[in-house]
């Protein structure tokens, strides 16, 4: 307790330096918080909550992939398909303005079994899709798109198509998508995407569940010899390996993302370990005195580490909160929906990542204090006076 | 006067490394403390008075010989060991006071208390006690550097004291003092070894701080030179003295 008492004292001995490190470290967590949560998502997605026996049916060589809807009916009736639907990517900008950052990404699919067939919908109302069910020009939008545009469930809205030129179509909106898998999506009738753009011809890609992953491979195989000299030749895969190939296109983004956790754990302790060092080189005669009333060396070197882990702790403690708070008010809709605040919306914080934030500021307030510890461990009583006298 | 010495130096030498040069501060050094004891230790800058308080206290090792405190061969010791040592043996007053600025008083005091097993009230008696003995029970929670040069010495004496050590070394605790406060603290001193049976060793250039010990040693180039018993000093007992 007396210990605790020194340390904190000593970290209010120049507050200046305390606050600045503290804040530098804050940054630091926050930013760390981030990059950890996304990877954490990343890593969620493809290996855990991406299903092995959910088949993807794509078209081979071209993208965005045309498969005739003749296919349909022999993918669907292959042995052990339990369920299917389909998608037809339809995509267009939300308002006359044409800008990029307003674009939606519609996927025109079957609503009957919309829970059930995609990944990260079962927390959907089912509400939401009884009403797409009774409402053709229905659609169910992502909370980002909601947040981004303003937009009220009931209210309708028209796409100026890009992906089918002409064919702008107006929907009415009868739900909100759960936060976090899709971002800038919108799921609508298949029905009413052939009526609206008269394709009835083509579809994007079929999503097939198998009884379980064995099968899924057997299927798999089968349908790849089916259709190999066919016009298109089709590709399938598991669900967990087309999340894996969309990772795959980003794993380049995903390693900086990795280095950049990296470097800022190391920059974090690089930065606690000079505050904690100038702490320590300005306090060597006080450590040099403790020695010379008996404090033994671990107990000096204790409380430069508790030091530093005190303050790193703390300031990772706060750090991780300010990130958390803030992905909590944007999911909840307190926070304006901009570049900056997407990705609280994509990649929502746990409140456990608070304690996480204290353990890494702990863990970086240990690294960061191993040389100045060693250096007060070593600390020569006679030394350190004889250069004062 | 007990007849056992509290302190035995045999034939201690302390030598340094500079490069590849070697140092000798300290050659052939033979010395007996008794307890209770008032020692000043005077010489020259550079001749090994320190450096010899420092070995007698515990803050290093010789490089040859042995010291023995109270029976107990503390040249033998590991540096932990001697810490532990320290905390209970020895008390420690500094030329330039070497309080913890952030502590007040009483902290400062109470620090070496918290190495040993003892409960809060007992360590606050203790406190209260060492405070009162050097006359400063009123500053109890004043910081050092609301204290004049003369009351942190008190402070530093009375964190010597606390824990009844039966040593108490002095390295020039004048030496940062005007006159007047010079002459209060050696009284302290003086009165430390009269009325509580303290041994003080007192290393000083200062005549007048050697004129209060009873026996003084010089020291001049590593080698004890002169060894002289002196008349008591004058004493006088103070009102804060406790009774």
């Amino acid at each position: 307790m007396k210990a605790l008492l020194l340390i904190l004292k000593n970290l209010r001995r120049n507050k200046l330096r305390t606050t600045l490190t503290a804040l530098a470290v804050i940054v630091m967590v926050v930013l760390c918080t981030e990059a950890a949560t996304v990877l954490f998502w990343v890593h969620q997605h493809v290996h855990t909550q991406a299903c092995q026996s959910k088949l993807l049916v794509s078209e081979r060589w071209v993208a965005p992939s045309c498969i005739p809807t003749r296919y349909l009916a022999l993918l669907t009736h292959q042995e052990g398909v339990e369920d299917w639907t389909l998608w037809n990517l339809y995509t267009g900008y939300l308002d006359t303005s044409r800008q990029s950052s307003r674009k939606g990404f519609g996927l025109a699919t079957r609503p009957d079994n919309l829970i059930a067939m995609h990944l990260g919908l079962e927390k959907l109302d089912p509400a939401a899709v009884e009403a797409l069910q009774r409402e053709k020009t229905g659609a169910i939008v992502s909370a980002d798109l909601m947040q981004q545009m303003n937009w009220k469930v009931g209210q309708q809205f028209t796409v100026l198509s890009s992906s089918h030129p002409h064919k702008d179509l107006r929907f009415k909106i009868v739900g909100v998508l759960p936060p976090g898998e899709y971002v800038r999506n919108f799921f609508f009738r298949q029905d009413y995407y052939e009526e609206g753009t008269g394709n009835k011809e083509t579809i994007t890609c079929v999503w097939l569940r198998l009884r379980d992953a064995e099968t899924a491979q057997r299927v798999a195989s089968r349908i790849q010899k089916q259709f190999q000299h066919s016009q298109p030749e089709l590709k399938v895969e598991t669900e967990s390996a087309g999340v894996a190939r969309f990772v795959s296109r980003e794993q380049a983004l995903l390693s900086v993302l990795k280095w950049v956790v990296a470097v800022l754990v190391l920059d974090m302790a690089i930065v606690l370990s000079n505050s904690i060092s100038v702490a320590t080189r300005e306090r060597r005669v006080e450590m040099a005195v403790l020695k010379v009333l008996g404090f033994e060396p671990v107990v000096i070197m204790a409380l430069v580490v508790g030091e530093a882990m005190l303050l790193g702790a703390v300031s990772g403690f706060v750090g991780a909160a300010l990130a958390w708070l803030s992905s909590t008010l944007a999911v909840h809709g307190f926070l304006p929906s901009n570049p900056a605040t997407r990705i609280f919306f994509s990649f929502p914080i746990q409140a456990a990542m608070v304690l996480w934030g204290a353990l890494l500021g702990a863990l970086v307030g240990f690294m960061g204090s191993i040389v100045p510890a060693w250096n007060a461990w070593q600390v020569k009583v006679s030394d350190v006076f004889a250069k004062i006298a | 006067m007990s007849a056992q010495p509290l302190i035995v130096v045999d034939n201690v030498a302390k030598e340094y490394m500079r490069g590849s040069e070697r140092i000798v501060v300290l050659r052939d050094v033979n010395l007996e403390i008794a307890a209770a004891d008032f020692v000043a230790l005077i010489g020259p800058s550079g001749s090994g008075k320190t450096t010899l308080l420092n070995l007698i206290a515990g803050l290093d090792q010789p490089t040859s010989g042995r010291i023995w405190f109270d029976g107990l061969e503390i040249s033998k010791l590991d540096e932990a060991r001697l810490a532990r040592w320290r905390t209970n043996a020895v008390g420690f007053v500094f030329q330039f006071f070497h309080l913890i600025p952030v502590l007040t008083a009483y902290e400062n005091v109470e620090l070496p208390l918290l190495l040993l097993n003892l409960t809060a009230r007992r360590r606050r008696e203790q406190v209260l006690m060492a405070l009162d003995l050097v006359g400063l029970s009123h500053r109890l929670h004043h910081r050092p550097g609301q204290l004049s040069g003369g009351e942190q010495q008190r402070v530093g004496i009375a964190r010597a004291l606390v824990t009844d050590p039966k040593l108490i070394v002095a390295d020039e605790p004048t030496g940062d003092l005007d006159h007047v406060k010079s002459g209060e603290i050696l009284d302290l001193l003086q009165s430390l070894q009269q009325e509580l049976q303290k041994t003080i060793l007192l290393v000083t250039h200062d005549p007048a701080a050697a004129a209060r010990a009873r026996r003084v040693l010089r020291i001049d180039k590593g080698t004890l030179v002169e060894d002289r018993s002196m008349h008591s000093g004058r004493f006088r007992l103070f009102e804060w003295t406790v009774q």
